[in-house]
């Protein structure tokens, strides 16, 4: 008798612990589900649907929007999609290392500076990216525009034509997208370079003769991880830019974003854009996937990602 | 470095401030309190109050069992301590009373009062942690008043109270300092006084000591063992180190695996152990399997010894224990005495003492003489061990 | 010897990384000041661009919503977000891989597919059920939405951080799980919901894309507004409002600072 009390209270005490688990987290999953998943998943099904008039979506589901995204019109194949898909992923690339070059000697550089200037200059770093992105890319385009001293400057050594800018065009986005990243990269960098073992860094200054190769060997890959944190914060968001590439970029420095979102903001064809945003998920897991692969290689990999 | 040995000084100048303060007679906080709230708060009259275990069980996940079957009584107003090694289940017991983890099986009374399914804040049972646990948001003042506060009593109710505990446990200008500019033995006053201001009818104690540095450890042992007895409150103490166990305990039981090994007080538990596992949990290391024995008489590695016949038991088999500060080595002793041949084949040389390991037919015996008048033996010498029979003891497996 | 020029290097090439910075922004607020109506050309000092931003009634209404909205959804986020970060702490021991995999979809999905998903959605549900019209509302469940998910993490980052047995303490000094959550939960996570909500207004003010995707007609933002200027073509006004913008950020900034000395002290 008294057995089955005891086991009927502690059956209770597990109930009741994971109703506070239900209560708790509830509110806020529900709300992700609703106004994140389901509208994630009808996207999703919309890329299925068939163009209707105003771009709203319609039965019958048809394969057509992805038919159109790998560049099948009316008037046959044409390769502009094609075009922007790998302009996208040539830019990411190219704004993903550049950053990894600004960022990599500022990263090091805070780290040895005294200690009470160390928060004041991540400070500095990151507090332009505390602005909205319209306004910094506004920003870049009043530098860029045509006679500015910067495009007087590039059409003098006749890097660009006369009496045009340096923006709109495939550098002015590049531009944007170091600008906009670089902070990003700063941050995980800066965190690796703080945890270095300089035990370690020493030791490999006895080990090697040249200070090329014990920075290679010592360094290099203790921040690793940071690198890798910072590749995954730069390069999934840059894939996906919509903003700079719309203002600095023109009609040829136009991205996978642009493509998707043109498709809504125009009213012109949900499927499509939906079909492009497929594109870009399947992407985005993908690079997630590979750096969290990575990143478990390397060790620590909980941390590297996610 | 500098810090370290201010906290020391620090902590020695309290102690003097209390020993002085213990001589001097002031009047118990027990009574001093009664003396001042009179008959009008039921809390301030409360007894100590005696504990009963009765059958406890707990496992953690399906295999790990914490406590197997606990019974146990704690008497009212004793210092009692759970002495065994981590995972034996000490500070699961201790868990329990304080009611922050629930028994799967058995019964807990605190004062007659069975309290198993009350939650802990409606204990009258308080826990000086580990960690110390003090909140970081708040100042000591506010710390040392939080369960009052909890408890609802009243503002001016909590003053008088903090300046109390803070006089008895001569606490000083900290009541007034921040939580973070504490040092460590500071920090355990105030976990001792946040826990003894609400008065409750038992104190936990969860190795309140073992963060501090030795010297100001071996000083709080002897502080709080002369708190216990001016407030005659029950302590249930929980450590994994003998030697504080012996220092402060009334009694102590002795824990592994879950199961209780033995209760007893420190000088039963040190000399009479009932089993190997609590002779050598206890610090002795000479041990030697009995291969035979009858009425007054064991066979072991050493040889034929014998014994008391009040320390006969009925298992044949067992361990005889024979502590090193027992046997006495080239004396003239009488013929009561075993005596054995031994070999020096080392010199511990600890001051007051001194430590020899022998070999005694090709067996190693530990042996300790106190470092009084005596001429050192050196390695290598021959020497003659005697042991009285009555000092040797029989310890189950 | 050597050492020494690398580190004069590093230190003109922080230099030259800070006026990468901070050039465009400068840009921004010196042209703010210009006399003429040229973004080229500095012709003389000026505030007529900030007197005609305040006749500009379609500014001024953005101004508000982007503060409605940063408020609002701030203060929802900070509620079921603060829950969120207690649940997983409280019960972290628990296998809770689907509640991580939700918590941080929000954050890993690209903005643009975060936007247009949110709009297909709202303009479907309101197709149909007439609920949820694109505006104010459709605009702060989307940032909700994505500030869930960090107030969620600092929250559960800061009890993490915590000794553990400070909630047993709570218990065991005679506080009821109510006054647990008044007297020492909340009082000790107060730094974190301080940091949270900053955090979560700033994300609501920085963003453009979602907020572009999911706002109505009337709803527009200051972004919103400062983007549909620079489509129709440029004008002073912009920079006059995007020096404010930023005035605002560094202000924000300095306070950052403050606020951090103060807390190492």
């Amino acid at each position: 008798m008294a057995e089955t009390l005891q086991i009927a209270f502690r059956g209770k005490a597990v109930v009741s612990e994971s109703r506070h688990l239900l209560l708790s987290v509830s509110p806020g999953a529900i709300w992700i589900v609703v106004f994140l998943v389901l509208p994630s998943l009808y996207l999703m099904a919309v890329a299925f649907m068939t163009n209707g008039p105003y771009g709203l979506p319609q039965m019958p589901l048809t394969l057509d929007a992805f038919e159109q995204l790998a560049g099948f019109g009316f008037l046959g194949w044409s390769p502009g999609n094609l075009y922007t898909l790998l302009r996208s992923l040539w830019q990411t690339f190219l704004a993903t290392v550049l950053v990894v070059i600004v960022a990599y000697p500022i990263a090091y550089y805070i780290t040895t500076c005294r200690e009470k200037w160390r928060a004041i200059m991540l400070l500095l770093v990151v507090v332009p990216s505390w602005t909205n992105q319209v306004i910094r890319t506004f920003g870049w385009m009043n530098l860029l525009a045509p006679g500015t001293p910067l495009s007087d400057a590039a059409q003098m050594l006749g890097l660009i034509p006369p009496n045009m800018g340096l923006y709109p065009s495939n550098f002015a986005v590049t531009l944007g997208l170091v600008y906009n990243f670089l902070p990003f990269m700063v941050l995980p960098l800066y965190a690796a370079f703080e945890k270095l073992d300089t035990a370690q860094v020493q030791a490999a200054q006895d080990l090697y003769a040249s200070p090329v190769r014990a920075f290679w060997h010592a360094v290099f890959p203790q921040t690793l991880p940071g690198l890798l944190a910072g590749t995954v914060l730069v390069a999934i968001p840059a894939f996906g830019m919509y903003v700079i590439p719309e203002l600095l970029g023109g009609g040829k420095g136009m991205m996978l974003g642009n493509l998707v979102a043109n498709q809504f903001a125009g009213g012109s064809n949900w499927p499509l854009g939906a079909a492009g945003a497929i594109l870009m998920l399947i992407a985005t897991f993908i690079g997630l996937f590979a750096m969290r692969r990575i990143g478990k290689r390397l060790g620590g990999g909980e941390e590297v990602v996610i | 470095m500098f810090s370290d040995s201010t906290t020391t000084r620090m902590g020695e100048s309290c102690m003097s401030d209390s020993a002085s303060a213990a001589k001097v007679e002031t009047p118990s906080p027990a009574s001093r309190r009664a003396d001042d709230v009179g008959e009008t708060s039921e809390r301030t009259r409360r007894e100590p109050s005696s504990i009963e275990l009765k059958g406890l069980h707990k496992r953690f996940g399906r295999d790990t069992v914490a406590l197997d079957d606990v019974d146990l009584t704690i008497e009212a107003g004793e210092f009692f301590t759970l002495l065994g090694p981590s995972g034996c289940g000490k500070t699961t017991l201790l868990r329990i009373l304080a009611g922050l983890e629930e028994p799967d099986d058995g019964r807990l009374l605190i004062g007659g009062e069975d309290i198993t399914d009350i939650p802990p804040h409606r204990r009258s049972v308080n826990t000086v942690f580990q960690s110390y646990a003090l909140f970081p948001h708040l100042s000591v003042r506010d710390n040392l008043a939080f369960g009052l506060r909890m408890r609802g009593e009243s503002a001016a109710e909590r003053r008088r109270k903090v300046d109390e505990v803070a006089e008895f446990i001569q606490l000083g200008s900290l009541v007034e300092r921040r939580v973070d500019q504490l040092s460590g033995g500071q920090r355990q006053r105030i976990a001792l006084a946040r826990a003894l201001i609400c008065e409750p009818n038992v104190l936990l104690l969860d190795e309140p000591l073992s963060a501090l540095d030795a010297g100001l450890r071996g000083q709080l042992q002897v502080e709080l063992q002369r708190i216990q007895k001016r407030l005659g409150m029950t302590f249930v103490f929980v450590t994994h180190d003998q030697d504080e166990a012996m220092v402060m305990s009334d009694r102590i039981a002795v824990l592994d695996a879950g199961i209780i090994q033995q209760v007893g007080t420190p000088n039963e538990v040190y000399e009479h152990p009932r089993n190997a596992f609590v002779a050598r949990f206890m610090g002795h290391d000479n041990l030697f399997a009995i291969h035979a024995s009858q009425e007054d008489w064991v066979d072991t590695e050493l040889g034929r010894l014998r014994l008391d016949p009040a320390e006969q038991r009925q298992e044949q088999e067992g361990w005889l224990l024979v502590r090193p500060e027992t046997l006495e080595l080239n004396a003239d002793l009488s013929e009561d005495y075993n005596r054995l041949e031994g070999q020096v084949r080392e010199r511990l040389y600890r001051g007051s003492r001194v430590e020899y390991r022998l070999e005694v037919n090709g067996v190693t015996v530990m042996a300790t003489a106190s470092n009084v008048g005596q001429r050192l033996h050196n390695v290598g010498d021959k020497v003659a061990v005697g042991v009285h029979p009555e000092d040797l003891v029989r310890v189950a497996s | 010897m050597k050492k020494r020029t690398l580190q004069r290097g590093l230190s003109g090439f922080w230099w030259l990384t800070l006026v990468f910075l901070y050039l465009p922004l400068a840009v921004v607020v010196f042209f703010s000041f210009n006399a003429a109506n040229s973004a080229a050309r500095f012709t003389g000092f000026s505030l007529r661009w900030y007197e005609r931003l305040l006749g500009n009634e379609q500014i001024i209404s953005a101004f508000w919503n982007s503060l409605v909205l940063a408020i609002v959804s701030s203060v929802i986020a900070l509620a079921i977000g603060c829950l969120i970060g207690y649940g997983m702490y409280r019960h972290r021991h628990r296998k809770l891989g689907w509640l991580i995999v939700l918590i941080y979809l929000p954050i890993v999905l690209p903005d643009i597919v975060f936007g247009i998903s949110e709009m297909a959605f709202f303009v479907s549900v309101h197709r149909h059920t007439g609920l949820l019209q694109p505006g104010l509302l459709t605009m702060i469940i989307s940032h909700v939405t994505f500030q869930i998910p960090f107030v969620a993490l600092i929250v559960y980052s800061r009890l993490v951080g915590l000794d553990p047995t400070l909630f047993e303490a709570a218990k065991d000094l005679y506080a009821t799980p109510v006054k647990r959550a008044w007297h020492f939960l909340l009082p000790t996570i107060k730094p974190a919901l301080i940091s949270a909500f900053f955090l979560s207004f700033t994300l609501s003010i920085d963003d453009f894309v979602i907020s572009f995707f999911t706002s109505g007609p009337e709803s527009a933002t200051l972004p919103i507004y400062i983007w549909g200027a620079i489509k129709k073509g440029v004008t002073p006004e912009i920079n006059a409002i995007a020096a404010l913008m930023i005035g605002a950020v560094a202000l924000a900034a300095m306070l950052s600072l403050l606020f951090n000395r103060q807390g190492q002290r």
